[in-house]
């Protein structure tokens, strides 16, 4: 499985998790990993530690801001969630990757794209 | 929820456990949930730590940026703090808004007269000046046997140049005024004739053009520099000057360049042509009339230079007689431009500085009085957990919001000080021009309101701050017993500040006084004249005498004028020419040419004397019966007749000598009393003075008196002038009035600042006093109540509090005094007839402030006085 996974290209993760907290709403770090993992079936590749290195990155920056909650397991986890401005960068990063896909397919699959 | 992270600032320790933490839910969370697939613990657990990567590093990571999170979140809270205190000290400005505009307009206005005598001290004492090196550059003078100095004869410049090592360069100026006609009206152009080495000892080059070759040096070429300001308002600022001809004085000058706005020295006149050495100058070492500039040669300081030159000078002095005792003076071209400049605006700093400081303490008393108003409020908020640090910044931005406001009435005041002092100043204070309102003063303005906050909140903050909270929700007041003593000790330096200020205004408005008191020997008021040079179109003597009988005789036709006559040297006038020559005395034994003794000698019309209201002491004053052909008279002044001829009367005896005069001898036949010559404080000096009519000289100013406006008269004689000669250039003209009092300028300048500053000082002294004494009967509501309730009358009560301003005022006064007369020798200089320690200015000072102290305490006092016991007792 490891071999076949699909390695993320540099700051994809972010995106990726800011439209997880979209979705979800409030998430802690592994329900956030859950999440992409289910998602993708498991053929996504994400290293957990970069991804909290991800999300203290991004509450850095504002986009995601975070507080100490209850798990459903009853036990203390950091849960995150977007802020406005995280909203915002949400929108605008799908919209360059859509860009960028686009371009790709074009150049990939020309008969495809015309 | 709670933000995590929150109003305070997390520890590194707290950061990492809880980056630890939130790691461990995670791998705990994903060992669940790989054992709910069926794994084993052990195999959970070792999956769990390959799908998490690198652990250690990852908290690292995961700190390191929370951490850098807290730090900005802390600079963020310190912001927003600070917003919160300033709008917050904004709002309690607001809520009082006299308290406010005093507060602003006391420190405006005081910051703005510091920024604007900085905006002209920082040209006098602080920038270098605008030439090349300028501390190599150096003035060279000529030491008289009688002391003083003189500008440099030409022989001896000569000598100087061959025969020193010091100087790199060395360079002449002379004098010369040149007549531009074919542009317009005819003018007068001002100009220096500079030799080979002037401009290369002051380091300046043209901005546009080239400088005179060597060639044009020696031969003496028609050609012309033009100063910066000459070319921006005579010819356009156009670059097509170069080449172009102009005519001065009947020749064509090509102009060669322009120079630099910034040459000044040694004035800033408009043209500048080559100068040749007339072969009789070559041997000329008694006429002075030519400035030197030379620069150090490097390596060299002024010392060296002045220690060679003395050597020389002393060498030159067994040579040449006309160098009998004479030496030579090297002065830094600083020193001589802006040497005279520096002690004034020195004065003039401090004097801004003491306004400040004054101020500053005022507000510092008012802030401590009022804050004693907010001890409640402070010490709630004290109680509800502000740290004393948070309350010192809280107090310090209410202070910063206060001078930041009074910062900006400064810059306002500043910008308007700066055009009034150049508008008020003495045309002689150097480098005006390039004053101006630019980043420097505004830096310093900003520094001075950050500073003024920080000397007039430090205190009050620190002191407020350290109330104790209990005691003043108590009490409702706080209040320790130094305060009251300390306030009293502000009020009494300000009031020392101010007694200082004002003994200065006095000792100069004496001095001021005392020198105008002074006899000039001439009337002034009512009095216009014209200088013109009437050699070109009247080239003999005679046609010169008839054109200026005929030039007197239109000027008494004009409206309004009773009469007129003409001088060759007028006194106080700024172009005056001075002869001075020998002087023999018929029958007495001849002196050497060389040492003689040598007198003044004045050209007269015959009205002359009667004109300037010149008193006649004996004898008669000349008649138009003194022509060319009679008797050659003459007339002396009476300090010539006391000089030479102590114990009998002149009339009648024959002398001869004086440049002007020629080899004439010539008979006696009236004293006049004598002038001063050239301001209130100059000695006469003996003068003799010949009738134009024998002596037909083309240098004459002529004066009308009259009935009309002098200015009225001078506008009359300038269309006189050309109604007969439209060619005839006028060299200069003033009202004697004008005259007179640009001498008294740079006094009348100094005395209005400072008198300026003593009243703006005076009125800070009430302000303090008031403050002091109105807190003090405040606090004493109490005790006052119980004096009135246990019989005292009101009288005594006003007593009581008056008695409060004299205790503030006895020590000012005191320590004033002492640094008056410390201070006051500083000046001495600047004073006439006037002693510093002055008895009257002195008293009359001290009996000001103590008379504004007073007033200043009959306001709190009358309300003490009106205060009702019963209500007093009460309250508090």
């Amino acid at each position: 499985m490891a071999e076949r996974a699909v390695q993320l290209l540099r700051g994809t993760l972010d995106v990726l998790i800011l439209k997880t907290l979209a979705q979800r709403g409030e998430l802690h770090g592994y329900g956030i990993v859950a999440h992409l993992e289910s998602a993708t079936d498991g053929a996504l590749m994400v290293e957990d530690g970069a991804l909290y290195q991800s999300l203290h990155r991004m509450e850095e920056r504002d986009w995601v801001e975070s507080a100490w909650g209850h798990a459903e397991n009853g036990k203390r986890a950091k849960f995150y969630r977007l802020t406005a401005e995280g909203r915002r960068r949400l929108r605008t990063e799908t919209r360059e990757w859509v860009r960028y896909a686009e371009m790709v397919f074009r150049v990939l699959d020309p008969e495809a794209a015309t | 929820m709670r933000r995590a992270g929150g109003f305070w600032r997390r520890t590194s320790q707290q950061v990492s456990a809880e980056v630890e933490a939130e790691i461990c839910f995670h791998l705990e969370a994903r060992v669940a949930a790989l054992e709910r697939e069926g794994r084993t613990r052990a195999e959970a657990h070792a999956e769990a730590l390959r799908r998490f990567g690198d652990v250690g590093g990852t908290i690292a990571s995961c700190v390191e940026t929370d951490l850098r999170r807290e730090r900005r979140m802390e600079r963020r809270e310190l912001v927003r703090e600070v917003m919160q205190d300033a709008l917050l000290g904004a709002r309690q400005l607001a809520a009082r808004p006299g308290f406010a505009a005093l507060c602003v307009l006391t420190l405006g206005a005081a910051i703005g007269a510091a920024a604007s005598i900085w905006a002209v001290a920082d040209h006098v004492l602080v920038r270098p000046l605008p030439y090349d090196e300028p501390e190599r550059v150096v003035t060279l003078w000529e030491v008289p046997q009688e002391g003083g100095r003189a500008e440099v004869s030409p022989a001896n410049f000569v000598d100087w140049r061959e025969r020193s090592r010091s100087f790199s360069a060395m360079g002449l100026a002379e004098p010369f005024s040149m007549d531009l006609t074919g542009e317009g009206a005819p003018a007068v152009m001002r100009s220096w004739r500079v030799t080979a080495g002037f401009f290369a000892a002051l380091g300046v080059t043209p901005v546009l053009g080239r400088s005179f070759t060597d060639a044009e040096y020696t031969t003496g070429a028609r050609v012309a520099l033009v100063s910066h300001a000459a070319w921006q308002q005579r010819f356009g600022g156009d670059a097509a000057v170069l080449g172009r001809v102009i005519t001065l004085d009947g020749a064509g000058f090509e102009i060669v360049g322009v120079l630099p706005p910034s040459l000044e020295y040694p004035a800033p006149e408009e043209l500048w042509t080559p100068k040749v050495f007339r072969p009789e100058e070559l041997t000329d070492r008694r006429s002075t009339y030519m400035h030197a500039v030379a620069r150090l040669a490097p390596g060299v300081t002024v010392t060296d230079a002045q220690a060679e030159m003395d050597v020389l000078a002393a060498r030159m002095a067994e040579e040449q007689v006309a160098n009998r005792g004479r030496g030579i003076a090297v002065v830094p071209l600083d020193t001589e431009v802006l040497g005279s400049a520096r002690p004034i605006m020195l004065v003039l700093l401090l004097a801004t500085g003491l306004l400040l400081l004054i101020a500053c303490a005022n507000l510092m008393n008012l802030l401590i009085s009022r804050g004693m108003d907010r001890g409640s409020e402070l010490a709630v908020r004290s109680a509800l957990g502000a740290g004393r640090w948070r309350l010192v910044r809280q107090l310090m931005t209410e202070s910063l919001v206060l001078s930041v406001c009074g910062g900006v009435v400064g810059i306002a005041l500043a910008y308007g000080g700066i055009r009034a002092l150049i508008a008020l100043a003495p045309a002689d204070l150097p480098r005006l021009t390039a004053v101006a309102f630019d980043s420097r003063v505004l830096a310093f303005l900003i520094t001075l309101t950050v500073i003024s906050a920080a000397l007039f909140g430090g205190l009050p903050a620190l002191r407020l701050s350290r109330s104790d909270p209990m005691s003043a929700l108590r009490g409702g007041r706080a209040r320790g017993p130094l305060d009251e003593r300390l306030r009293r000790a502000i009020a009494s330096a300000a009031i020392a500040f101010c007694f200082v200020l004002l003994i200065a205004a006095g000792l100069l408005t004496r001095s001021l006084l005392s020198l105008i008191d002074n006899d000039l020997g001439f009337e002034t008021s009512g009095r216009a004249t014209v200088q013109l040079f009437l050699w070109d179109n009247n080239p003999s003597a005679e046609q010169r005498v008839l054109r200026v009988s005929e030039l007197i005789e239109r000027f008494e036709a004009i409206a309004g004028a009773e009469r007129a006559a003409a001088v060759s040297s007028l006194p106080f006038h700024p172009h005056a020419i001075n002869s001075m020559g020998g002087f023999l005395i018929e029958g007495a034994p001849p002196e050497p040419e060389e040492t003689g003794r040598r007198v003044f000698t004045t050209v007269v019309t015959p009205d002359y004397f009667d004109v300037m209201g010149i008193r006649l002491l004996a004898g008669r004053t000349f008649t138009d019966a003194d022509r060319d052909g009679t008797t050659p008279v003459v007339i002396i002044n009476d300090r010539l007749a006391q000089t030479y001829f102590p114990n009998e009367s002149p009339i009648g005896r024959r002398v001869s000598g004086g440049v002007m005069a020629g080899p004439v001898t010539r008979e006696i036949v009236g004293v006049v009393a004598a002038v001063r010559p050239s301001s209130f404080d100059s000695e006469p000096a003996p003068e003799l003075f010949v009738p134009h009519a024998q002596h037909g000289t083309g240098s004459m100013t002529f004066v009308v008196k009259g009935s009309r406006s002098p200015n009225a008269l001078i506008a009359d004689m300038r269309r006189t002038v050309w109604s007969t000669d439209p060619a005839q250039t006028i060299y200069h003209d003033a009202t004697m009035s004008q005259l007179v009092g640009r001498t008294l300028a740079q006094r009348r300048f100094q005395l209005t600042l400072i008198a300026a500053f003593g009243v703006m000082a005076l009125s800070l002294v009430v302000l303090g006093v008031y403050a002091v004494v109105s807190l003090w009967a405040r606090e004493r509501r109490r005790e006052l109540g119980v004096r009135v309730a246990l019989g005292a009358g009101a009288a005594d009560i006003f007593r009581l509090v008056l008695a409060q301003a004299l205790r503030i005022a006895a020590p000012g006064l005191l320590l004033g005094a002492l640094a008056a007369l410390a201070l006051s020798r500083g000046f001495a200089h600047l004073l006439y007839e006037i002693r510093p320690a002055d008895r009257l200015t002195f008293t009359l000072a001290a009996l000001l402030l103590l008379v504004a102290a007073a007033l200043a305490a009959c306001l709190p006092a009358r309300r003490a006085v009106r205060t009702d016991p019963a209500h007093s007792l009460r309250s508090d």
